[in-house]
C-alpha cells in the first residue's frame, strides 16, 4: 500500500467530519500542491511586484515567460518523467535499487544537457534584448527541466510531505528574491523564480541522494532496449503536448494573440480564464489521491497478490470485482466533487472574476474551462488506473486521441468564432475521457484473461 | 526416463547375418513396399534416451539398429530441455538414414504474445475429446475418428494452434470452466500452469508429427510423449505404429510424481501422513500420463513388453490383450562364451552386484547380505561394480555402512568396469534391486556361466526359474529372494556357494536358458518379423483400437472387449 494511502487512512480512522475534511485537505495539498503553489507564487510575484512599482507590462512579460518555460519544460521532460518512473520502479522491484541513483543522474544529464542543446540556439536566436535575459531564460528552462524529473521521482517515492515543505520554502525564497530584485524588472523577477526552482531542484536531489544508495555516479541503463519503455516516453510527451496545444494555438494565431516579449506571444482572452480554472481542480485532485492512489491502489495490490499467491479463481474474480468497484467509486467521487465545483463556479463565477480583476467578458470562457479542467481530472484518474493495469498501448492511444482532437477542435473553434473559444479543448478532453472510460471498462472485463494468457 | 536398467558398457553386437533367406527376403519386401519414397523404413521414437543418454534402453536401441542392418532406421529423439543433454553418446550405424532431435520444453519459435479469439469450435471439440477421454476410463476406447479429429486439430490453422492454446480467449474460457467444474485445488495459478505445462509439449509433438519425412512405420520405445507421438503419426498418416516398453512408463511417472516437490499440494501444508489425499494437480498429471499411455496402446498395432509381468501390467493399464506380446532381450552369446572359458575351476566366494550405486538397486541390502555371509564364510567378499556419480550422497551412505559394519576388507567399490573382465571372478551375481525390468546383467551372468541371486522384482523370477513349462524344466539358475531381506539372501547365497553340485546345476540351467530363450538372434528375428509384418500390412485397419494386431505365434488375436 502506498505511503500516502496509509497516512490518509490514519487520519480517517478518527471518524469525524473534521477528520474527513482534514484528510481531504491534506490530500488536496499533496496532490494539487505543486501545481497550485507554482501558479499562486507566480501570481503573487506579479501582484507584489506591481505594488512595488514594477510596470504592468514587465509583470505581464514575466508571467508569459514563466508560462512558456513551464509549458516547454513539461513537454520536453514529460516523456522522460514517465519512462524513468517506470524504470526506477522496475529496478527497485527487481532488488537493484543501487542502479536507480546513477541512472537518475543519467536522466538529469540527458534532459538538462539535451535541453541546453536545443534551447540555447533557440533563445539566442529569437531573444535579442540582452545577454542577461537570454541567460536567465536558458537557465530557468534547464533548472525547471531538472526539477520536474526530481519532483516526479520524489512523488514516486510518495514523499509528498517533503515535496510540499520544500515547495513552500522554495517559493517563499523565490518570491523574496524576485521582490528584492524587482528593480531590474523582468530580469529581476526571472532571477527570483530561478532561485526558487534551483532551491527546489537541489533540495529534492538532496532527499533522493540521502534515501537511495548507489555506487556509480552515472549510468544510462534507462536507455537500454528491453529495460526501457519508449511507449511511456511517447505517452508523456503526447500528454503534455495535448494539454498545451490549444494554448499554443491561441498564442500564435494573430487575431487571438499579441506579441509580449521576444518571440513569445500571449492570448489574454484565452489564458486568464484557463489558468484561473486550473485552480479549481484542487478538490478533484484531493479525491483522486484518496480514492485512486490509496483505495484503488490497495485493491489493485490485493488482486495481484491473489493471482500470484495462488488463490482460487473465484477469489481472484472477487478481488477483481472489488478493484473495479474501487476504481468506479473513485471516478464517481471525482465526478461528484468536480461537478459540485463546477456548479459553485457557475453560481459565483462573476463575483470571482470581479475579485480577481478579470473582465466579466471572459465569464463564458471561464465556465467552459472549469468544466474542461474538471473532466481533465477525471481523464487523469482513468489514465492512472490504466497505468496501474500496465495498459501502455491503450494509454498511448488515448493520449494520441487527446492530442489530435484538441489540435483539430481548437482550430475548428477559431473558425467558428469567439463564442466557441474553449469548447474545442472541452470537447476534446470530454471525448478522451469517454474513450478512456470505455477502454478501461473493456480492460477490466478481460482482466483475468489478459493477466494470465497474455503474459510473456 | 530411467528405465531401471543398469548403466552399463555399451554392447556392440556384430551385425546379425540371421537366417540368410529370411533377412534378404524381408529386406527385399521392405524396399519394394516403402523404399522409393521414404527416408527410412522404421522411425524410432525415443524419449530422453538414445542417442544422448547412456543406459539399458539406449544400449538396446543401438543393439536393435545394429542387429537389423537391412532395415533403414530414422531416429527421432524427444528431450525435455536442450540444456539437459550433452553430445550424442552413440555413433549411428550406417543403417540410420535419418535423425531428428526435438525438445519439448523449448519450442523452436516462441509464440507471439497477442490477444486472439481462438477457434471456439475447435475448443468445443477439445472439450468433447476430454469428456470422452474421461468417460473411456480403463478400457481407453474411443472412436478412432474422434481421437484422430482431436489430435489432428493440434497445431494447424483451423484447429488449435500453440499460440491459441497459450493466448486465446477460447482457451481461457475452457481452462476456467474446467477449473470451476472439477478442480479441488485451491490455487488457480498452480492449476493454470499445470495445464499449460501439460499441454504445451503436445504442440511440439504435433509439429514433429507433421514435419517428419515419410517413413514406412513408426516404433515408439515407450509410452508417454513418444507413444503419443506414435499415435499422432499413425492417425495422421495411417502408417503402422509399433510400441515397445522396457519399463512401464506410466508407473514410473507415478513414482516420480508421488515424490515430486515441484507440485505444491495443499496436503503438503496440512500434514504428511502417508495416505493423505493426493492433491488435485498431482492427480491430474497422473491421469494425463495414464490417458496418453492409453491413447498409445489404443493406436498401436502391436504392444511389446520385455517379460510376462510387464505384459500383464500393460493390459491392466488398458492395453488390449490381443495386441500385446513379449519379446525378451537377448545378448550375443558368442561374446560371453569366451568369458565362460576364463572361469576358474573353483567357485569364488565373491558376490557381485553390477549396477549403478543408487537407492533403487538397494546397495545397502547387498552390503548387509555380505555382512551376514561373512559371519559364516569368513573368506566371502562383495563387489559393487558400477558408477557412483549419479547419487553421491547415497554412495557415501553405502560406504559409511561398510565402515560401520567393519566390512572394510570384504566389500569393494570397483566403480565402472568392463563386465566381461569381472564376471569370471565372481561366484554369484546378486541383484538386490527394489525394481527391475529385464536386467541384462542377469543374462550376461548366465551366458558367462554365473548363477544369479535376485530379488523377486521385474522378470527376475522368470529369468531364474523359467517362464514357460518347457523353460522351467531347464532348472533353477540361482535363487530368488525377497526384497530388503539380507538374512534370506545370505542364506540363499551360502547354499549355492557351499554346494558345488547345486551351483553347477544352476550354472547349467542358466547357460541353457540364455542360449535357448535370450539369444540376441531370437530378439532380432522377432523384431525383423514385427517390422516386416508392419511394413507389409496392406490396408491398415481403420480402427486398430477395436481390433487386434496381426496374429503372432504367442497370442491368438482375441479382441479386448471395449
Amino acid at each position: 500500500m502506498s505511503g500516502i494511502g496509509s497516512e490518509i487512512r490514519k487520519i480517517l480512522e478518527h471518524d469525524s467530519y473534521w477528520s474527513v475534511l482534514r484528510a481531504y485537505g491534506y490530500a488536496g495539498l499533496v496532490s494539487g500542491g505543486p501545481w497550485v503553489l507554482s501558479i499562486l507564487s507566480i501570481m503573487m510575484i506579479g501582484i507584489l511586484a506591481v505594488s512595488l512599482g514594477v510596470a504592468q507590462h514587465e509583470v505581464n512579460a514575466f508571467q508569459i515567460c514563466v508560462t512558456y518555460l513551464m509549458a516547454g519544460s513539461l513537454i520536453w521532460t514529460g516523456g522522460m518523467q514517465l519512462m524513468f518512473t517506470r524504470f526506477a520502479a522496475d529496478r527497485t522491484y527487481a532488488g537493484a535499487q543501487a542502479e536507480v541513483l546513477p541512472n537518475l543522474f543519467g536522466v538529469l544529464l540527458v534532459t538538462m544537457a539535451g535541453g541546453f542543446a536545443w534551447a540555447a540556439p533557440f533563445i539566442f536566436w529569437f531573444f535579442t534584448d540582452s545577454l542577461l535575459q537570454q541567460l536567465l531564460l536558458l537557465s530557468n528552462f534547464i533548472v525547471l527541466s531538472g526539477m520536474w524529473i526530481t519532483l516526479i521521482f520524489l512523488s514516486g517515492m510518495k514523499a509528498y510531505r517533503r515535496i510540499i515543505g520544500n515547495m513552500a520554502t522554495g517559493y517563499t525564497i523565490g518570491i523574496a528574491v524576485a521582490l528584492l530584485a524587482s528593480r531590474w524588472d523582468l530580469n529581476g523577477l526571472l532571477l527570483g523564480v530561478l532561485t526558487g526552482h534551483s532551491f527546489l531542484l537541489f533540495s529534492f536531489l538532496r532527499h533522493i541522494v540521502r534515501d537511495y544508495p548507489g555506487k556509480d555516479l552515472l549510468r544510462f541503463d534507462f536507455l537500454e532496449k528491453g529495460r526501457s519503455f519508449y511507449s511511456l516516453f511517447l505517452i508523456g510527451t503526447l500528454y503534455y503536448l495535448a494539454v498545451w496545444v490549444d494554448k499554443f494555438i491561441f498564442w500564435f494565431v494573430p487575431y487571438t494573440s499579441e506579441a509580449v516579449v521576444g518571440p513569445l506571444r500571449a492570448s489574454i482572452i484565452y489564458d486568464l480564464p484557463i489558468f484561473l480554472a486550473y485552480l479549481f481542480i484542487l478538490p478533484g485532485m484531493a479525491v483522486f489521491l484518496v480514492s485512486i492512489e490509496a483505495d484503488f491502489a490497495d485493491q489493485h495490490e490485493r488482486f495481484y497478490r491473489a493471482v500470484r499467491e495462488g488463490d482460487t479463481l473465484m477469489h481472484i474474480e472477487y478481488r477483481r470485482d472489488r478493484m473495479v468497484y474501487a476504481a468506479r467509486q473513485g471516478i464517481y467521487e471525482i465526478f461528484k466533487i468536480q461537478g459540485l465545483t463546477v456548479v459553485l463556479c457557475l453560481l459565483w463565477g462573476r463575483e470571482l472574476l470581479q475579485v480577481v480583476g478579470i473582465s466579466p467578458l471572459y465569464i463564458h470562457l471561464f465556465y467552459i474551462d472549469v468544466v474542461a479542467v474538471s473532466v481533465q481530472v477525471l481523464l487523469m484518474a482513468i489514465l492512472n488506473v490504466l497505468f496501474y493495469l500496465d495498459a501502455r498501448r491503450e494509454v498511448l492511444f488515448i493520449t494520441t486521441f487527446f492530442f489530435a482532437t484538441n489540435l483539430g477542435f481548437t482550430f475548428a473553434t477559431l473558425h467558428l468564432g469567439a463564442e466557441t473559444f474553449g469548447y474545442g479543448f472541452a470537447a476534446s478532453v470530454t471525448l478522451s475521457a469517454f474513450l478512456s472510460l470505455f477502454i478501461l471498462s473493456h480492460k477490466f472485463n478481460r482482466l483475468e484473461y489478459e493477466t494470465f494468457m497474455l503474459q510473456n | 526416463m530411467n528405465q531401471g536398467m543398469p548403466e552399463r558398457e555399451e554392447q556392440a553386437p556384430m551385425p546379425a547375418a540371421g537366417p540368410a533367406g529370411l533377412a534378404d527376403g524381408a529386406s527385399a519386401l521392405v524396399r519394394a513396399r516403402a523404399g522409393k519414397e521414404t527416408v527410412a523404413d522404421i522411425a524410432l521414437l525415443l524419449e530422453g534416451t538414445y542417442p544422448y543418454i547412456r543406459g539399458g534402453v539406449s544400449a538396446w536401441v543401438h543393439q536393435i539398429i545394429s542387429g537389423l542392418p537391412e532395415i533403414r532406421f530414422a531416429v527421432v529423439f524427444i528431450g525435455g530441455e536442450k540444456t539437459m543433454y550433452g553430445p550424442a553418446q552413440y555413433a549411428f550405424p550406417p543403417n540410420v538414414t535419418h535423425a531428428e532431435t526435438h525438445y519439448l520444453m523449448s519450442p523452436d519459435a516462441p509464440s507471439k504474445v497477442r490477444a486472439r479469439k481462438g477457434n471456439r469450435k475447435a475448443f468445443l471439440e477439445m472439450a468433447e475429446f476430454h469428456a470422452l477421454l474421461r468417460a473411456s476410463g480403463q478400457s481407453g476406447y474411443m472412436p478412432d475418428e474422434k481421437m484422430a479429429g482431436a489430435l489432428a486439430q493440434l497445431g494447424i490453422a483451423g484447429g488449435v494452434r500453440r499460440e491459441d492454446f497459450l493466448h486465446s480467449e477460447s482457451a481461457w474460457s475452457y481452462i476456467t470452466s474446467q477449473y470451476r467444474e472439477r478442480c479441488t485445488e485451491p490455487s488457480f495459478v498452480n492449476y493454470f500452469w499445470a495445464v499449460r505445462a501439460m499441454h504445451d509439449p503436445l504442440f511440439v509433438l504435433a509439429d514433429i508429427a507433421s514435419g517428419l519425412p515419410p517413413v514406412g512405420a513408426v516404433h515408439a520405445i515407450s509410452t508417454g510423449y513418444a507413444g503419443l507421438l506414435g499415435a499422432m503419426i499413425r492417425l495422421r498418416r495411417s502408417i503402422p505404429f509399433l510400441l515397445t516398453e522396457h519399463g512401464i512408463y506410466t508407473k514410473e511417472r507415478k513414482i516420480d510424481l508421488a515424490q515430486a516437490t515441484w507440485i505444491h499440494d495443499h496436503s503438503d501444508d496440512v500434514g504428511n501422513t502417508l495416505h493423505d489425499e493426493m492433491g488435485y494437480i498431482r492427480g491430474m498429471w497422473i491421469s494425463f500420463y495414464e490417458h496418453i499411455g492409453r491413447i498409445a496402446y489404443g493406436q498401436a498395432l502391436q504392444i511389446v513388453s520385455l517379460y510376462e509381468g510387464n505384459r500383464k501390467r500393460q493390459i491392466a493399464d488398458g492395453a488390449p490383450a490381443g495386441k500385446t506380446r513379449v519379446i525378451t532381450n537377448g545378448i550375443d552369446l558368442q561374446r560371453y562364451s569366451t568369458v565362460l572359458q576364463r572361469r576358474p575351476a573353483e567357485i569364488p566366494a565373491v558376490l557381485g552386484l553390477v549396477g549403478r550405486v543408487v537407492p533403487i538397486k538397494d546397495i545397502k541390502t547387498f552390503i548387509r547380505t555380505v555382512h551376514a555371509l561373512v559371519n559364516v564364510r569368513h573368506d566371502a567378499e562383495g563387489w559393487i561394480v558400477g558408477p557412483e556419480d549419479e547419487d553421491p550422497a547415497y554412495a557415501a551412505e553405502c560406504k559409511d555402512l561398510v565402515a560401520s559394519l567393519g566390512l572394510g576388507g570384504h566389500v569393494k567399490f570397483l566403480g565402472f568396469q568392463n563386465v566381461a573382465e569381472i564376471l569370471p571372478q565372481l561366484g554369484l551375481m546378486v541383484l538386490t534391486s527394489i525394481s527391475e525390468a529385464l536386467p541384462l546383467v542377469v543374462l550376461e551372468a548366465f551366458a558367462s556361466g554365473l548363477p544369479c541371486l535376485a530379488t523377486d522384482v521385474g522378470s527376475c523370477r522368470e529369468l531364474i526359474e523359467g517362464r514357460t513349462e518347457e523353460d522351467r524344466a531347464l532348472g533353477v539358475a540361482g535363487s530368488v529372494v525377497f526384497i530388503a531381506d539380507p538374512e534370506g539372501a545370505a542364506r540363499a547365497a551360502l547354499e549355492l556357494l557351499n554346494d558345488a553340485g547345486r551351483w553347477h546345476a544352476a550354472q547349467k540351467a542358466g547357460l541353457e536358458r540364455v542360449r535357448r530363450y535370450y539369444n540376441d538372434r531370437l530378439m532380432f528375428d522377432s523384431y525383423r518379423d514385427l517390422y516386416t509384418q508392419a511394413l507389409d500390412n496392406p490396408a491398415l485397419p481403420s480402427s486398430p483400437s477395436a481390433g487386434a494386431g496381426f496374429p503372432s505365434p504367442e497370442n491368438s488375436p482375441t479382441m479386448e472387449a471395449s
